[in-house]
């Protein structure tokens, strides 16, 4: 009651006339001024609606585990993290994994190589295919959030959730892809049949980078609110509203080559409307999303 | 061409003389007929008739069916183009059209009307034109809707002829004039008639023309002064009577009637043969009279009389009849007793005309109903033919007198003129109505009493009003006998003359101007009159100084002209006849006229009659009417001479009447025998010219004749239609009279009922009164009866009271006797009771008084011991006292106390509310506390995953720094182990060195001194977990070591272990030492430690020792032993010996610790 007295009477027509966004912002401020942070609701919130983007990292943070739902945990628990980055990084220095020279995002990789195990023998072994998967998340994040330590955090949160949580539905994901076009333009999924392009689209960029490379950071935020508050199906409908967005160009090229190619250097500049439209096509096939999906 | 052979003869055969034969070959024409539709027969027989001019073709032609009539009028139309067969053909079509045939409709789409059309206006010969125009004249009203479109051509005709009339282009003989301007005259009636509007336009638009302006002066006018105002000319308009609605009800003969009744002209208006006649009667008698005015046989006289009764002669032979005429005599006095009759007798005989009346009259009688059977007059006709009174008489006694009388009374009627005529005859017969229907009624009741007598005297008032009573009279005085035939017949005249002055004004006039009515009246009144009336000069000289006629002639005179007076008339008879002496053979006119008359008018004045009777008051308006044209006719045939009026019939009328006398009169000069010479003795004339004149005009005669018949056939239909409503009225009236009587009849039986209704209705009253008061009776009797009764009852219930009331008292008694009765038992129970009491009082006081002594005893014995008592009572009261005072302290005391207790226990009691409410506090508390510490413990879950994390990527460091350091030394141990190796070699030889590398072996240990240390202790449990196994070198990297680490170990930590000799390699089955006791004891002991070491951790973690770290390590080290991940040998061998260098070392520590 508290929250509906406190909210704007004309939130209502807002919608109705297509202003989103006016009344979110003060929604996820209620939300966030509880000392116990729901993390469920969060959810909830980020899923339905775009998440303004001062509140985005703390609630990406949140989201993510990286940060407790009290609000009295949050400096002891990131001055924690703090350290730990730390130490690991001093650590890695003394192994001399990295040394002052190192990029950023490969700092990040052998951070996360360290703390999951996987850190090769040698500086020189040759990158695993998760590992590119994780640099092009970091450099996409790295965009995104200026504090490094934070940084590293959420990207090996975000990948660590891809991982374990969404690991059987990301493989699911191109036959599901395949569905949703053919119920959206039957006539691109026959043209891709043909040319046969449809098990050589960039899977692996789309859905294993979650576009990450793909589309500028701007729009990537907004699909990976979605994903990180736990839907990855909107991944695919991301995909679908590629391919229909060019589906001229895509009908144009014939050969899987081609539109390989095409589809993995798409044109930056239309990609806040496509991911709009991504959204609004995810809302009408998967109805009110629930964050568990 | 066999049978165009046969049509031939067939045709030759038609005018046989033999019946039979004509019978048949007229029989097989027909069948012919109907059997072939072709052209052929019909044009044969047409060529045969214009050949031959045969009837029996005639009739033929004339009665041909529907699919004949275009050959046939194709035919007609051909000849018609040739005017050699002009003529001929025209008088064909005449005849045919005449027949009315059931196609007459299509005549009007016949180019046959063209031609006709044509022909009459471009034909120059008189003959062929008067023709023609009497065929067109009898055509139109056949094709009153469809011969419109020819409207002007019409006009166009009838203007060209009327011109003609005038102009004679042809420069005809006048006389074919005459007949041309009749049928002129004819066409101008017609046209009016049917198109009244149309046709006034087109003579105002025509003769507004100068150059017709003469034409319609001489011939038009006068022609115009015969016709009303037609009504259509006010209501109607040019459309309008042209408007097929108009024509549609009206059938042929109705159209006829249409255009006679707008005709002023007696002549155009009735039938042109009566007035013929009239006409020529007039001239004829008037003759007669003058040029010889004593002689003429009488016989002459008569039959003029007979056939055509002009106006004087009736009174004339009224007066005559008793002197002169013999014949006529024996008639009179029959006529005397029968005057009525004979006044019946009278309207057929005026119809028939002149010719016929000896048949008809003597039929009218003895039939004496108005069903007069035609076929009686016809045959009569027929036969008698000619003038027939003369011959009539004789062969009918009874009825001449009656056709004397008739006569008489006809004259008196039409005394103007124009008995004969069918209408003539109504409007002149109109004042003789009532006599006649006297006369049938008298007839009826003298000769059959017939059923229609009731109806035509209840009519009879209305007529005559007044003259009812005079009717009765005749009745009465019918009904007496001829004894009194001189005084009715001066009541007969008595009642003419009334009746002339009741009708009208017209009659009188009518009268006064022919004279012969005036002689009538002098008659009725005065017998002076029989001889004076005899010149028609000295009648007409009368009237004047008689009152009773001058009115009648004032009268006249506004209407019409009196012109020269009747004194004029005969003269212009006279010189009428004189002027055109021979010409005229009267018999061919006379024949069809007469036979005409039989056939049409037969019956017409049976109808008049009825129609009289059935509308009283149109008839008599129709009287006025007739009358009226009577007397213009008649004034008419008086102007004939100045002929500005003169309608073109009447002056061929009076042509052929002029013919026909002066034929008779030379005839009668000329001897018999030199008829013969009869042309060469008359005039110088030629004959072949005068007969071929003569020819034509016959055959213009005849045309006119057939013209008038057709007309007659006319109104002979119309008349036919007329009887039939007439019947049905009086059919219908006397259904109401009868109805009537009926009404009355129950009216009567209603009052009848009313009266018995009235008398049962007192009756029933009385019987009521009486009933009531019998039951009034019986009322009181009951009201008595129920009085005494009630009385009764009273009386009862009085007394039933009494006896409850006794029963009562009786049952109040046997109470009051229980109760007694109780009291008695009572009162001796306690008798009883009593006296047990009072023996027991007895022995009671007996015990008292042995009580009382005893107390006295005691009494006594009380006073001793009170005395005894009295001396010991000091010392016992100062114990009581102090006894009394201590327990009063005591009490007190216990007070005190039980206050104490009471207060302690209020406290008690308000600390357990305190402590309950405390409770409640601190179980609120509890729970807060309680989601507090949930809260907290998330809270502090979540700090420890960070924590854990941040542990776990301290392992995470560590392995990979171990791991790194164990890289190295694997490096270093290879390098040094290759120095070893050289060192063995040089060992043996030099044993000097041998220091030198322990030494150099210690350094490296020293290098790093734990690790080293621990090394070395691993290896003594695991050489007693599996101290029996194996012995050898598993592996390249612990075999050489083992010497050295024994050296250690040895040197180390001797005293500890338990087995130090044992040198068996490290290996990974050494490891279950959670099988050995040591294991087991190490793992609870590493249980308690991580416990403890967690609470410590949280004051400082930090400051762990390395020591305490690799503790801390040794046990996740432990456990993920089970699940080891697959990788390199090498690391997880140094794993698991390190985890079991973990575990001694960890159990060194315990050691220490503890």
């Amino acid at each position: 009651m508290a929250d509906d007295s406190q909210r704007n009477f004309r939130s209502v027509y807002y919608e109705k006339v297509g202003f989103r966004g006016v009344e979110e912002k003060k929604s996820l401020e209620i939300l966030l001024k509880d000392d116990r942070l729901d993390i469920e609701k969060l959810c909830t919130f980020s899923q339905r609606f775009p998440l303004p983007s001062m509140y985005r990292i703390l609630v990406w943070k949140v989201l993510l585990g990286i940060i407790p739902p009290h609000h009295e945990s949050h400096a002891l628990v990131m001055k924690y993290r703090k350290e730990q980055y730390w130490d690991v990084h001093h650590a890695l220095r003394v192994i001399r994994f990295i040394n002052d020279s190192t990029p950023q995002v490969d700092v990040f990789l052998r951070i996360h190589q360290l703390e999951s195990g996987k850190l090769p023998r040698n500086v020189a072994f040759p990158l695993e295919p998760e590992d590119e998967v994780f640099l092009a998340i970091a450099k996409a994040m790295e965009e995104m959030v200026e504090d490094p330590i934070e940084c590293y955090w959420l990207v090996s949160c975000f990948v660590n959730q891809l991982n374990s949580k969404h690991k059987d539905s990301l493989q699911q994901l191109p036959k599901v892809l395949e569905q949703y076009l053919n119920i959206e333009d039957n006539r691109l999924l026959m043209h891709l049949k043909a040319c046969s392009a449809m098990s050589k689209l960039p899977y692996d960029l789309w859905f294993k980078k979650c576009f990450a490379g793909c589309l500028p950071e701007s729009s990537l935020q907004r699909v990976w609110d979605k994903v990180i508050s736990g839907s990855c199906k909107i991944l695919v409908f991301v995909a679908v509203e590629i391919l229909l967005t060019f589906k001229m160009k895509i009908i144009a090229l014939n050969s899987a080559e081609k539109i390989t190619q095409f589809l993995e250097n798409i044109p930056q500049d239309n990609t806040d409307a496509i991911v709009s439209k991504a959204v609004d096509l995810w809302r009408t096939h998967c109805g009110t999303p629930a964050h568990s999906a | 061409m066999a049978q165009q052979g046969n049509v031939g003869e067939l045709l030759s055969m038609l005018d046989s003389p033999i019946l039979g034969v004509l019978e048949d070959i007229t029989a097989a024409f027909k069948d012919n007929l109907i059997c072939d539709r072709g052209p052929m027969l019909v044009n044969n027989l047409v060529d045969y008739y214009l050949e031959t001019n045969s009837q029996q073709a005639l009739h033929i032609l004339s009665t041909l069916q529907e699919p004949h009539d275009k050959h046939l009028l194709d035919k007609i139309n051909d000849y018609m183009g040739k005017a050699a067969t002009r003529l001929p053909t025209l008088s064909l079509l005449g005849h045919v059209i005449r027949r009315q045939p059931s196609w007459k409709h299509k005549l009007s789409q016949a180019p046959l009307l063209l031609s006709l059309l044509k022909c009459l206006k471009t034909d120059t010969d008189v003959v062929v034109l008067t023709t023609g125009v009497l065929v067109l004249i009898t055509m139109l009203p056949m094709i009153p809707q469809s011969g419109k479109q020819y409207l002007h051509d019409f006009f166009g005709i009838f203007g060209r002829l009327s011109a003609w009339c005038l102009q004679n282009p042809g420069h005809v003989a006048e006389i074919y004039l005459v007949h041309l301007h009749a049928s002129v005259y004819s066409l101008f009636h017609r046209l009016y008639g049917m198109y009244p509007c149309n046709f006034v336009s087109f003579l105002r638009s025509h003769y507004s023309m100068k150059e017709n302006l003469e034409t319609f002066e001489e011939v038009v006018k006068p022609m115009m002064e015969h016709v009303r105002i037609h009504p259509e000319l006010v209501t109607g308009s040019k459309d309008h009577e042209l408007d097929p609605r108009r024509w549609k009800r009206l059938e042929t003969h109705d159209v006829v009637i249409e255009c006679a009744k707008i005709s002023l002209d007696p002549a155009e208006a009735s039938y042109e043969d009566g007035y013929y006649s009239v006409s020529r009667k007039l001239c004829t008698s008037s003759k007669h009279h003058q040029t010889d005015p004593s002689a003429s046989s009488y016989i002459d006289i008569q039959s003029s009389y007979g056939t055509s009764t002009p106006y004087s002669t009736p009174r004339l032979t009224l007066s005559q009849m008793p002197g002169q005429l013999p014949q006529i005599l024996s008639p009179q006095s029959s006529r005397l007793s029968t005057e009525p009759q004979q006044v019946t007798i009278w309207s057929p005989s005026a119809v028939c005309g002149m010719t016929t009346p000896p048949t008809s009259p003597g039929i009218v009688p003895s039939e004496s109903s108005q069903s007069a059977s035609q076929p009686y007059s016809k045959a009569f006709g027929t036969s008698a033919g000619g003038k027939g009174t003369p011959l009539g008489t004789p062969a009918t006694s009874p009825p001449p007198p009656c056709t004397s009388d008739d006569f008489v009374h006809v004259s008196l009627p039409s005394a103007a003129a124009t008995p004969p005529k069918k209408e003539d005859k109504p409007d002149s017969g109109r004042p003789l109505l009532h006599r006649q229907q006297n006369v049938i009624n008298s007839d009826k009741s003298l000769d059959i009493p017939s059923s229609k007598s009731s109806v035509t005297l209840s009519d009879l008032p209305e007529f005559l009003g007044g003259l009812s009573f005079e009717d009765s009279a005749e009745k009465d005085r019918e009904e007496d006998a001829i004894s009194k035939e001189i005084s009715e017949i001066t009541t007969d005249a008595e009642h003419m003359v009334p009746r002339g002055g009741f009708d009208s004004p017209f009659y009188r006039t009518n009268e006064s101007l022919s004279g012969s009515q005036k002689k009538t009246h002098s008659a009725a009144s005065s017998v002076q009159g029989h001889s004076q009336t005899s010149e028609p000069l000295t009648s007409l000289d009368k009237p004047g100084p008689e009152g009773a006629r001058e009115t009648p002639k004032q009268t006249f005179t506004p209407i019409d002209k009196p012109c020269g007076g009747p004194g004029e008339s005969p003269a212009g008879n006279r010189e009428g006849t004189s002027g055109e002496p021979s010409i005229l053979t009267p018999s061919p006119c006379k024949v069809p006229a007469h036979r005409r008359v039989v056939f049409g008018s037969g019956q017409p004045p049976l109808y008049e009659h009825l129609f009289e009777v059935a509308l009283p008051k149109t008839a008599y308006l129709f009287v006025g009417k007739k009358t009226e044209e009577l007397l213009k006719k008649a004034k008419g045939a008086q102007d004939e001479d100045c002929m500005s009026s003169t309608s073109p019939v009447e002056v061929l009328d009076r042509l052929i009447q002029q013919g026909a006398d002066a034929h008779t009169k030379e005839l009668n000069k000329l001897s018999l025998p030199s008829k013969s010479a009869d042309w060469t003795h008359f005039g110088g004339s030629p004959p072949s010219d005068e007969i071929h004149t003569l020819r034509n005009q016959l055959l213009l005669l005849h045309n006119q004749l057939l013209y008038e018949r057709f007309k007659r056939q006319q109104h002979a239909l119309r008349n036919r239609r007329l009887l039939r409503k007439v019947i049905k009225a009086t059919a219908l009236e006397e259904h109401n009279a009868a109805m009537k009587d009926q009404l009355k009849l129950q009216e009567k039986e209603i009052q009848a009922l009313k009266l018995s209704l009235q008398k049962e209705q007192a009756r029933y009253h009385q019987f009521q009164e009486e009933h009531d008061n019998i039951v009034a009776q019986l009322h009181s009797q009951i009201r008595q009866l129920q009085h005494d009764r009630e009385e009764f009852y009273n009386q009862s219930q009085e007394l039933q009271t009494k006896l409850e009331d006794c029963r009562n008292m009786i049952a109040d008694l046997r109470l009051e006797l229980k109760k007694a009765n109780n009291k008695v038992c009572h009162t001796e129970l306690l008798l009883s009771q009593v006296s047990q009491k009072l023996s027991n009082s007895e022995s009671v006081q007996q015990q008292m008084e042995f009580l009382n002594r005893q107390l006295l005893v005691l009494g006594e014995v009380n006073e001793l011991y009170l005395e005894q008592l009295q001396h010991k009572h000091t010392d016992t009261t100062k114990e009581v006292e102090m006894l009394h005072a201590a327990f009063r302290k005591e009490l007190e005391k216990a007070k005190l106390c039980v206050q104490q207790q009471s207060q302690r226990l209020d406290a008690s009691q308000k600390r357990i509310a305190e402590l309950e409410s405390q409770l409640a506090k601190k179980d609120h508390l509890f729970l807060e506390q309680k989601k507090y510490l949930e809260d907290v413990k998330i809270q502090a879950r979540g700090q420890l995953q960070a924590v854990e994390s941040r542990y776990k990527a301290q392992k995470k460091i560590t392995q990979a720094f171990e791991l790194e350091i164990l890289d190295l030394f694997g490096r270093l141990e290879k390098s040094s182990l290759l120095k070893k190796l050289e060192d063995d070699k040089t060992e043996a030889a030099e044993a000097a060195e041998e220091s030198r590398l322990d030494c150099g072996n210690e350094d490296t240990a020293g290098h790093s001194e734990e690790t080293l240390g621990r090394n070395g202790e691993t290896k003594p449990p695991s050489t007693r977990g599996s101290s029996s196994s194996k012995g050898g070198s598993s592996s390249e990297l612990s075999t050489p070591e083992k010497p050295q680490n024994q050296r250690l170990s040895s040197r180390w930590e001797t005293s500890m272990l338990l087995e130090p000799s044992t040198t068996v390699p490290l290996t990974v089955g050494s490891l279950p030492s959670s099988k050995s006791f040591l294991g087991m004891k190490a793992r609870e002991l590493f249980r308690n430690k991580s416990e403890s070491q967690c609470d410590e951790e949280g004051v400082s973690i930090n400051r762990l020792s390395d020591a305490l770290k690799t503790e801390l390590c040794k046990d996740p080290s432990m456990e993920s032993k089970a699940s080891p991940s697959p990788e390199n040998l090498s690391p997880k061998l140094q794993e698991s010996s390190v985890g079991q260098l973990h575990i001694m070392d960890y159990n060194e520590t315990h050691h220490d610790h503890s």
